[in-house]
């Protein structure tokens, strides 16, 4: 059994390294074969100089072959170097600049992915249970709303909808006085992340509804369901012990893949509301011909989906008997 | 984002008008009406560009070379007639043979860490600028051509020589921040690179040491940058106490936070949000600006493909199926005006009133094509050169949205006169343009825009044979016109470089790699907060004078 657990997750592990490994290959090759580059952009200028584009060419490493190129990319990445912005101010290690930004996006994406997780488990368990009924229909409807509409038009409503009230750009107030404290400091930012988190929540949660309403019920029909009943459980008892435990196998693995999808959600949401993550970082590297962010952000991207799908592998393994039986 | 003029360039401005003055629409919530000044506030701002870089040999944005005008000196300034007026220079004159120009400059100046501002910082700046021109202040190189050196003859003159005559010595120097050459000479040795490695941005407790009205204290590229008011400054002294620019990646964000009083003023309102802040009682200011938009024909002598798109005649049927008035009114709703010649009406008397757009006429147009034979297959296309008349516009990503509605208006006129366009959205537009090796072989038609400086020299430039690979996106090579340029470049008579840059406008009309379509309008908003805003061809806040910030104060 031991033995079977960790062939799993061996085989798991390696199946993970080689998707990273092409996605790696795949994003550098995919970058350059777009026309231009910042050398393009930033030579231009009156009566640019041979000599100039040569020191640009240069200083970015784009006068290698591309091969070279690549076992340098290769070579950086192990050391977690993945150059320099060749347009962010003062040309700054893409890694520390990303970083940066990921600590952003990371707090308001948790925010809003909680909060659908729990919008969307409560709304799928009472829709599964009121089958049929008016709840249910209203429910599942508005769920269906919610996950068909696209996540820059929500999120544009709730811009519309909440300006003046809520914060509607950026992460904090730059007019706090210096001397107010880290409480409301905290409070700030807070009131700054209300809208792009539920903008995210609200994007996720009609996912969330749907699969965990199919799952349920699913789980309600099955027999094990139908002795409990027979035992004279009530109807909640029968959901919440049997049927919702039962059910969090396929939400488990959804919820893992959309926390692997949080940095390509951010990028339209962060646009939105002006918010300093790898979203909107991503937008203007893709704007600028920043090729180097871009790989970056979309090696980011690559990683928490690769590392979030093992994730679910590895939880699926741990929560279904039947797989490692 | 458009394809705005970037480098050192960025200047330029046209009518600079004070606030109630001759913006073309308005809308005024609150005027200051003569009560006495109140001193203090700040201002909020919002920057859809932003400030890519505190570091000007870095910097391309706008936002960046609004910045570096308000907290650092340059030698000139424009006034409110377009006319230059003194800035860290008090007065100029230059020998007869114009190739030495004397500044004298400010007397008694500080940075803002309380050192010295003398003429060696400028002759500092200059100077490095001359010695890297080649590499790392390349980006600068147009604002100081055939310039050989800078000396500080003492704390208060400055002489700039030149190898010759140069007619835009007073535009260029415009553009020109003189930086704190204590704090950029360790930067400034050995090759130079350490220059656009240094971040120039403040810490807590100390501003960058700036010599303009305002320093920054706080830089944010994807937030707010604040500004607060230099009290070592040389000039006359701001009324506000702070201004904040805060950064918007999202137009309709921007209107949203103007209309709930969460910012005081915008600098570029989108055209469809007009209404809206006008409806809601918020001034809006409506004036020239520098950019326009090109219908671009390749124009490159190497190109082979489509030989009939060089024909003249073929050029001016398609200018007569161009409706300049439908696109200004359904693509820009008309905050537009019509486009003829590469010098904007923004450049002021630069630009030549007297060339006319040709009329919409598809009559006449389909009349130009009859004549040269290209006659309509059964699919209603004409056939030029044994091959139908079908061709792809690039379409960069910048002129998505209005430029879209725009290419649909051309595209179904041209429809009417036998061609056919299609619409090639591409990335690095540039790059596929000027390939293979600056060639411009590959394409035939295209789509952009220009924000060029006040001064015509670079636009000029733009169109000559020596900018192929450079900034030019039309492939026009033309050794008259070349000549033409050259001649303008070294006409220090303001009169005779006036007929020359005309002449060179015409040419590059009646040639036509570019067909203007419009010049676009500058669109400004704010609320009742403030008011003494000083407007230009740039907006409120821009790089052309210091004057706006200084004479804005709260109602």
């Amino acid at each position: 059994m031991a033995v079977r657990g960790t062939d799993y997750v061996l085989k798991r592990l390696f199946f993970a390294g080689i998707t990273v490994f092409v996605a790696v290959t795949i994003n550098f090759v995919l970058f350059r074969l777009l026309p231009g580059s910042a050398v393009s952009n930033l030579a231009r200028v009156p009566h640019a100089s041979a000599a100039l584009k040569a020191e640009l060419t240069r200083e970015f490493g784009l006068d290698k072959p591309m091969w070279q190129q690549y076992v340098i990319y290769l070579g950086q990445l192990a050391h977690l170097h993945m150059g320099v912005s060749w347009v962010s101010d003062s040309h700054q290690p893409v890694w520390t600049y990303l970083r940066g930004k990921l600590a952003n996006t990371i707090p308001m994406a948790a925010l809003g992915t909680a909060v659908a997780i729990v919008i969307g488990i409560g709304s799928g368990v009472v829709s599964a249970w009121r089958r049929g009924s008016k709840t249910d229909h209203v429910s599942t409807n508005v769920a269906i709303a919610f996950y068909a509409f696209p996540t820059q038009w929500l999120a544009l409503m709730l811009l519309i909808l909440f300006a003046g009230v809520l914060p509607v750009n950026g992460m904090h107030d730059p007019f706090l006085a210096a001397d107010v404290g880290g409480w409301t400091r905290f409070l700030d930012t807070m009131r700054h992340m209300i809208l792009p988190s539920l903008a995210f929540a609200l994007t996720l949660y009609g996912e969330f509804t749907l699969i965990v309403r199919s799952a349920m019920l699913e789980t309600l029909g099955e027999d094990y369901v139908l002795t409990a009943r027979a035992k004279g459980l009530s109807s909640w008892g029968v959901v919440r012990t049997h049927a919702t435990r039962n059910a969090m196998l396929p939400t488990t693995t959804l919820i893992a893949l959309s926390l692997g999808y949080i940095v390509a959600g951010a990028i339209l949401i962060e646009t939105v509301f002006t918010w300093p993550g790898i979203g909107l970082a991503t937008y203007q590297a893709v704007v600028s011909q920043d090729y180097p962010v871009l790989q970056g952000a979309f090696l980011v991207l690559t990683i928490s989906v690769v590392f979030f799908n093992l994730l679910a592998d590895l939880l699926y393994f741990k929560l279904d008997p039947r797989i490692s039986a | 984002m458009r394809k705005s003029f970037i480098g050192a360039f960025v200047a330029s401005a046209v009518v600079l008008a004070a606030c109630g003055g001759s913006g073309s629409s308005s809308t005024t919530a609150n005027a200051n009406p003569g009560g006495p000044i109140k001193d203090g506030g700040t201002l909020r701002v919002a920057a859809y560009d932003g400030i890519d870089s505190m570091n000007p040999f870095i910097g391309v944005n706008d936002d960046s070379y609004a910045t570096y005008e308000y907290i650092y000196p340059q030698l000139v300034q424009y006034d409110a007639n377009q006319a230059f007026a003194p800035d860290f220079a008090l007065s100029w004159t230059h020998s007869k043979d114009g190739l030495a120009w004397t500044f004298k400059t400010q007397p008694n100046a500080v940075w803002s860490d309380g050192k010295p501002l003398t003429a060696a910082d400028a002759a500092f700046t200059y100077n490095t600028m001359i010695k890297f021109q080649d590499t790392v202040t390349a980006g600068s190189a147009g604002s100081i051509a055939r310039m050989t050196d800078a000396k500080a003859i003492d704390d208060t003159t400055l002489v700039i020589h030149f190898s010759a005559p140069e007619a835009a010595v007073l535009g260029n120097v415009q553009q020109v921040s003189i930086l704190p050459e204590h704090i950029w000479a360790q930067y400034a040795a050995g090759d130079g690179k350490a220059l656009k490695e240094f971040a120039n941005t403040p810490t807590k407790s100390t501003p960058v040491v700036s010599g303009g009205p305002f320093m920054v204290t706080q830089y944010d590229q994807t937030g707010t940058t604040i500004f607060m008011k230099n009290p070592h400054w040389y000039g006359t002294a701001p009324h506000i106490a702070e201004m904040g620019l805060e950064y918007f990646s999202n137009e309709d964000a921007e209107v949203t936070a103007l209309k709930t009083n969460s910012i005081d003023a915008i600098e570029s309102v989108p055209p469809p949000s007009v209404k809206t802040l006008q409806d809601a009682n918020l001034t809006v200011k409506i004036g020239p600006s520098l950019t326009y938009r090109t219908f671009i024909i390749n124009s490159s002598p190497y190109k082979t493909k489509n030989p009939e798109l060089q024909d003249p005649q073929v050029r001016m049927a398609f200018e007569y199926a161009i409706d300049r008035a439908s696109i200004i009114k359904t693509a820009w709703l008309g905050y537009a005006q019509p486009g003829t010649t590469i010098v904007p009406p923004g450049s002021g008397s630069w630009f030549d009133s007297s060339i006319k757009p040709l009329p919409f006429d598809i009559n006449q147009a389909n009349s130009i094509l009859d004549g040269l034979n290209f006659t309509r297959g059964s699919d209603g296309i004409r056939v030029a050169n044994g091959h139908p008349m079908t061709y792809e516009v690039l379409f960069p990503g910048s002129e998505r949205g209005a430029g879209d509605r725009a290419f649909q208006i051309i595209q179904s006129d041209f429809q009417q006169i036998g061609v056919k366009l299609i619409q090639k959205p591409v990335t690095g537009a540039y790059s596929i343009m000027t390939a293979p090796d600056n060639k411009y072989e590959n394409w035939d038609l295209a789509m952009w825009s220009w924000t060029p400086p006040i001064d015509p020299d670079f636009i000029l430039s733009a169109m000559t044979c020596q900018s192929l690979g450079n900034w030019s996106d039309s492939g026009y090579c033309k050794p008259a016109y070349d000549k033409l340029y050259a001649q303008q470049g070294k006409a220090v008579d303001p009169t005779e470089r006036h007929d020359l840059v005309n002449q060179a406008q015409q040419m590059v009309f009646d040639d036509r790699p570019y067909i203007i379509l419009n010049y676009n309008d500058t669109i400004n908003a704010w609320n009742g907060n403030f008011t003494g805003y000083v407007e230009s061809s740039q907006g409120f806040f821009g790089a052309l004078t210091k004057q706006s910030l200084i004479d804005v104060h709260q109602a």
